[in-house]
């Protein structure tokens, strides 16, 4: 009995050691660059700071100013490509909320600012505000979203299964100016919310 | 005559390539003929690299300025197109005809599983090539492929943004990068593995083939579709033909990873293991009847669900949901349905094959003489040769006028004919050339039956070829020069028999000895 652990140590041969030696050492050697994946994704959309809402006319948004039941399409993030501007994936529909969905507040709780790509196919959806809408609407296969959530419930994006069903939304704050800002997004499922793919409703 | 020393130290000498002297079968060389259109891609797709500029404001554009305004760009584009159909299609019955033939036994397991690979990314390929129009379809087809791999439990949403990026531009730009860099290259990596050391170059069956692709596209040119505008709706599209069975899962409106994922992975994975589980120790699909109806059942379930893909109900007074959705109970019935069919019709085959086996083991043989070869005077195969050519010149200036007319697909399907004529001269060449080599083809003897066997050894060196393809015809012999050693070099057939990679391996040293030998002949005329 007193023998076994004896018996166990010179079991790993020296050969066999040298080989997990080398296995070690190959695994250590090559471990950096599976942080590397990194490089895959596209960081751009990871903002910090906080930004402006910028208002198509260049402006940023204020709460004093900007009309109850009403919306503009605003990029985020905002680069000085033109190109880049173009693209479905950077642009947000930026809603007041109409009066009957407490849009006549002057705090953040007035506004929303969805992802204006569709969940169903990706085209671009817009608020209308027309009585009897107030509504958002894709143009292509008439999937219809809530504004007070951003969960479509009409339309083929209602029929996915969450969280392909609720648009991603960003987070807003508004200074002493009232001035209006983005806060700094966290891309998931349980944040924010992926862009065409969208966000659990928390 | 160094250069033919110096290819004695390159990879080249183990390979083995046959031209054949003959017609032979394509069955046999199909792999070949998808790796011709392999390099016909390659060499149109640089040439449009050349003017396509994968940025999200601009591809579409620049594959309309390809298209309407770069001379010949139409017909490159074309050419592009077509062939990009044509490899899959022929990846495709490769695949089919190694299947039923059982050709991935025999340690050629390696062969098969690559061959697998290679076929999945030729799909990917093609996908990403009609992806990057960034057209209304190719939109839809970024969306779907984006949102399925999305669907892939615990990896998806990071495989999805590491592969696609974010957005539009990135999906242009990377869908590119995979087109032309990332796939070809997986693909040529993969080829070398794949390639089996016996290689038949049939000339004819080559320019055939790349005739067919220009006819084709002069026929039906393919069309640019919208661009891509995410503020209109787009009109229904449909995939491309060898999406669209994948497409109708889709349609069933059943869950994303099933349907779009864990389906055609299944179907691709018992595809992969097949060698490994057939057991039969026979290679013919009639002696194999389990493996051939469970390829028989898979073909039609994917011949259903690709024609059902392409299908959407006409009726425009319905909502566009209730036309496209396909009802998955129906759907999962007839593929369920088509398991008994398919077996029931391979039990049949197979019974049909092994009876007309026998019957024509009962009675005695037909001398296959006859309607199987024509036989053309020398004489008058110079007087074809010159009206063929004289073909060509008219086609020339009428190809050559079209384009002046600006009728650019009636130039390219000019061309594609021009093409198919160089095929069938090449052809009259060779046969010219055997005629020349093994004058009359023989005085025909009323040929007995026992004797019919037998003489196909006598009349050539080569031993008869195993030929499963190239069927019952006697081995003619191919156009080598005159002072051919008899006996010099019957032997390597035996190994390629032994490895079952090519039927025509008999062909293989001989054409090698031929190319040798003219050579060597050109060079003692030149001293």
């Amino acid at each position: 009995m007193a023998q076994q652990p004896s018996d166990n140590r010179s079991r790993v041969s020296r050969r066999d050691f040298l080989k997990l030696m080398a296995a070690a050492g190959t695994v250590m050697t090559f471990a950096p660059f599976v942080d590397w994946g990194k490089f895959l994704p596209n960081p751009s959309g990871q903002l910090r700071e906080r930004q402006k809402v910028e208002l198509p006319d260049g402006s940023q948004a204020n709460v004093k100013t900007f009309p109850v039941n009403h919306s503009e399409a605003v990029i985020y993030p905002k680069t000085k490509d033109l190109v880049l501007n173009k693209e479905s994936f950077r642009v947000w529909q930026f809603i007041r909320l109409p009066e009957e969905l407490g849009g006549n507040k002057n705090d953040v709780s007035a506004f929303r600012m969805y992802s204006q790509v569709c969940l169903h196919l990706w085209c671009l959806w817009k608020y209308w505000p027309q009585e009897g809408r107030k509504r958002g609407e894709c143009p292509c296969h008439g999937s219809m979203y809530d504004p007070l959530t951003g969960q479509a419930f009409a339309g083929p994006a209602s029929l996915q299964a969450p969280p392909n069903n609720v648009l991603p939304r960003l987070d807003l704050e508004i200074d002493t100016q009232g001035n209006m800002w983005v806060k700094p997004p966290n891309w998931s499922v349980n944040g924010n919310g992926i862009v065409g793919f969208g966000r659990f409703l928390t | 005559m160094w250069i033919y020393a110096g290819v004695e130290r390159t990879i080249f000498m183990g390979l083995k390539f046959t031209f054949p002297g003959r017609f032979v079968s394509p069955l046999g060389f199909l792999g070949m003929l998808t790796f011709v259109l392999f390099i016909i891609l390659g060499i149109t797709g640089a040439l449009l690299m050349l003017f396509y500029e994968p940025i999200l404001d601009r591809a579409w554009n620049s594959v309309q300025t390809i298209n309407d305004v770069i001379p010949y760009g139409f017909h490159l584009r074309n050419i592009h197109y077509h062939a990009s159909n044509a490899m899959v299609m022929l990846a495709l019955l490769h695949m089919y005809y190694q299947y039923f033939s059982g050709r991935y036994k025999i340690r050629n397991e390696i062969l098969w599983v690559t061959g697998i690979i290679l076929g999945v990314l030729t799909i990917l390929e093609a996908f990403t090539g009609y992806d990057i129009i960034f057209s209304e379809r190719a939109e839809l087809a970024i969306s779907i492929a984006a949102s399925l791999t999305n669907s892939i439990p615990i990896m998806g949403p990071q495989m999805r943004e590491a592969f696609f990026g974010s957005g539009f531009h990135d999906f242009v730009l990377r869908f590119y990068a995979f087109h032309v860099f990332f796939l070809p290259i997986a693909l040529l990596g993969l080829m070398v593995v794949h390639f089996p050391r016996f290689l038949v170059f049939d000339v004819p069956m080559v320019m055939a083939i790349s005739g067919a692709v220009m006819l084709v596209g002069g026929v039906f040119p393919v069309d640019l579709g919208l661009r891509f505008d995410p503020n209109t709706p787009p009109g229904i599209t449909v995939p491309e033909w060898y999406l669209t069975g994948l497409y109708s899962f889709l349609r069933s409106a059943y869950d994303k990873f099933t349907t779009g994922v864990a389906w055609p992975g299944l179907f691709i994975f018992s595809l992969l293991i097949i060698p490994f589980v057939d057991r039969y120790k026979k290679f013919s699909w009639k002696d194999r009847p389990i493996v051939t109806a469970v390829g028989i059942t898979g073909l039609a379930q994917i011949i259903v669900t690709t024609y059902w893909g392409f299908y959407i109900d006409p009726d425009r007074t319905k909502s566009l949901l209730e036309r496209l959705v396909i009802d998955p109970i129906f759907l999962y019935l007839i593929m369920i349905l088509l398991v008994p069919l398919s077996f029931g019709f391979t039990y049949m085959m197979i019974k049909l094959a092994k009876n007309a086996e026998a019957n024509a083991k009962l009675q005695p043989k037909k001398p296959s003489s006859g309607a199987k070869s024509i036989n053309l005077p020398q004489n008058w195969i110079f007087v074809v040769f010159i009206a063929l050519i004289a073909f060509q010149v008219y086609l020339n200036i009428a190809a050559y006028y079209a384009v002046l007319a600006g009728m650019k697909n009636y130039s390219l399907f000019i061309v594609g004919i021009m093409m198919l004529v160089f095929a069938g001269m090449w052809h009259l060449f060779r046969h010219g050339r055997s005629m020349e080599k093994a004058p009359p083809p023989k005085p025909v003897v009323p040929p007995s039956p026992l004797k019919a066997k037998p003489t196909p050894a006598v009349t050539s060196p080569t031993p008869p070829l195993a030929l499963e393809s190239g069927g019952s015809v006697k081995p003619v012999a191919l156009g080598s020069p005159k002072e051919e050693k008899p006996i010099a070099n019957p032997a390597p057939a035996r190994g390629a028999s032994a490895t079952g990679t090519l039927d025509s391996s008999g062909l293989t040293k001989k054409s090698e000895h031929l190319t040798l030998q003219t050579t060597e002949n050109q060079e003692a005329k030149s001293k």
